[in-house]
């Protein structure tokens, strides 16, 4: 207990040399460290978060690790060093990061996590994620009704390091697999890229023609696999995403892939720069760690609202 | 600049370092000890009947009240037949009883449901699933001694979620009627959870009882 506090103290202490030696931040900085900004969703969040830190009247120190948990490793050092106040982080690895977060918080640096969870809880100040299982089964109830409740199907798998990619798989298959009539033929990773989707659904055509749908686990593939399908004269195969994107919005309607799920990234990330302000001006935590937020069906009847990962009304 | 932030940061990280060695054990000896294999399905079983219908019994309300507080003030039937504790951004779980007659029936989809008249007016005002396939993790979300924080990550508490809709079918739907459902009454315990966009309020049951033909 002594030791835990004298530690503390010195973390203090490092971070007040730090803040006195250097004068040259005027504002206090917030460092924003996400996925690649290639994918919108982490864009978005990005720009969010940046948005929310400004108007709060902080520097925001935008960084991508590129899902290379090493990187983000080097980032947070980055953190650390530059004397960020707190962190805002769509981490690079469940298990990978805690270590990187624990890191930030032995230094004095609260860390505020958004869209993929950790495995450890008491480590970072706040884990804000969504829904990924409740937005999946959303998804798969919509799929299932589209394929009539049978037929053959493709699931596209995320990066299998992000644990939101295993969480949507196994929301999908908790509905799916209530249906022995709907068989599925493939199942592969295209790791949350486009043009990997692209190729991987081109054989996987080859290899069964006779599919019916197409199940993603993002946008970006479901975006992809979309695209090779249409190249292939086979636009009567349905797809359904997830993210609620603008592509795909534009997408559905005109009438390309049928569904997508939104999860709420642009709000996320400014609800996590809010607490972050809460935490380094009034020393106050949310009321809970692990905050889940709920997701919501996109299709034919409500796409035309979505806007950059938000609904409007 | 750089040269002074670098020796800095070398400082607090020597410092740091030493003291996660020392601090990390006491957190991970509580997180991981002992643990045994995290089993959903047994975990449903073991506390089912011991907490999950008690509870559900002493907090529900009849389904014509609940849901006509829900939509007039949310927060008090929430407050009343509600999980207080639920995640602030979650939408309201209530325990509910349902009881009427059964006025239709979808049984060709797997995710089998009956729509329940409770006023009389001949109109459904309730739609409780019979599985085998069940929509929501409703049953889940309405207990208030179950936090998402409690849980290690999305799937753990997902799969529990799950594990009661497969409890409560093996135990209790799977032995329902299936065939001339309409007409006879129906007496129901269960959860159901404010979405929008719904035709119908969902339940989920706990407990289902369905009366002889007419």
């Amino acid at each position: 207990m002594t030791l835990t506090r004298r530690m503390t103290l010195a973390a203090f202490a490092g971070v007040l040399a730090l803040g006195t030696a250097a004068p040259a931040f005027a504002a206090d900085l917030i460092a924003i460290i996400t996925p690649s900004h290639d994918n919108p969703f982490f864009k978005a969040e990005a720009v969010g978060a940046e948005a929310k830190a400004k108007e709060l009247g902080y520097e925001a120190l935008v960084l991508v690790h590129d899902d290379d948990a090493n990187k983000q490793s080097e980032l947070i050092d980055t953190a650390i060093g530059r004397g960020a106040k707190a962190i805002i982080l769509d981490n690079a690895g469940a298990d990978a990061t805690v270590a990187a977060v624990q890191k930030a918080k032995d230094a004095g640096i609260p860390s505020f996590l958004i869209d993929r969870e950790i495995n450890a809880t008491g480590v970072a100040v706040a884990q804000i994620v969504s829904n990924n299982y409740q937005g999946a089964q959303l998804g798969a109830q919509e799929f299932v009704k589209l394929m009539g409740e049978k037929g053959n199907f493709v699931e596209l798998v995320g990066k299998e390091s992000d644990t939101n990619a295993g969480i949507r798989s196994k929301g999908y298959h908790d509905v799916i697999d209530d249906y022995p009539d709907l068989k599925m033929v493939a199942q592969q990773s295209a790791n949350w890229s486009q043009t990997e989707a692209y190729s991987k659904m081109e054989s996987i055509l080859q290899a069964n023609p006779d599919i019916k749908g197409v199940i993603s686990g993002n946008d970006t593939m479901a975006m992809g696999a979309y695209a090779a399908l249409a190249a292939a004269n086979r636009k009567d195969v349905i797809v359904v995403g997830f993210d609620g994107s603008n592509d795909v919005r534009d997408s559905i309607t005109s009438s390309g892939i049928k569904a997508t799920v939104l999860q709420p990234a642009y709000a996320q990330a400014q609800m996590a720069v809010e607490q972050a302000n809460d935490f380094i001006k009034n020393k106050k935590s949310p009321e809970k760690e692990k905050q889940l937020m709920d997701c919501v069906l996109v299709n034919g009847d409500n796409a035309k609202k979505l806007e950059t990962f938000a609904l409007k009304n | 600049m750089p040269k002074k932030l670098t020796w800095l940061t070398l400082v607090a990280l020597a410092g740091l370092g030493l003291g996660a060695c020392k601090i990390l054990p006491t957190p991970s000896a509580q997180s991981e000890g002992s643990a045994p294999a995290f089993n959903p399905d047994k975990m449903v079983e073991d506390i089912w009947a011991a907490k999950v219908i008690p509870y559900l019994r002493q907090k529900a309300g009849p389904f014509a009240e609940v849901h006509a507080l829900a939509k007039t003030d949310p927060a008090a039937a929430g407050a009343k037949y509600g999980n207080p504790k639920k995640q602030a951004n979650s939408p309201w779980t209530f325990a509910v009883r349902v009881e009427g007659k059964i006025v239709a029936a979808n049984t060709q989809s797997r995710a089998a449901t009956m729509d329940i008249d409770v006023d009389g007016d001949g109109k459904a005002d309730a739609r409780v699933q019979v599985g085998p396939a069940m929509r929501g993790t409703a049953l889940r979300d309405s207990l208030d001694f179950v936090q998402f924080n409690d849980f290690t990550n999305q799937i753990d508490f997902a799969q529990f979620g799950k594990a009661f809709n497969a409890y409560a079918d093996k135990t209790v739907l799977s032995k329902l009627p299936r065939e001339a459902l309409e007409g006879r009454s129906a007496k129901v315990l269960g959860a159901y959870t404010i979405e929008g966009g719904q035709d119908l309020p969902l339940v989920t049951p706990a407990e289902a009882e369905i009366g002889p033909k007419p």
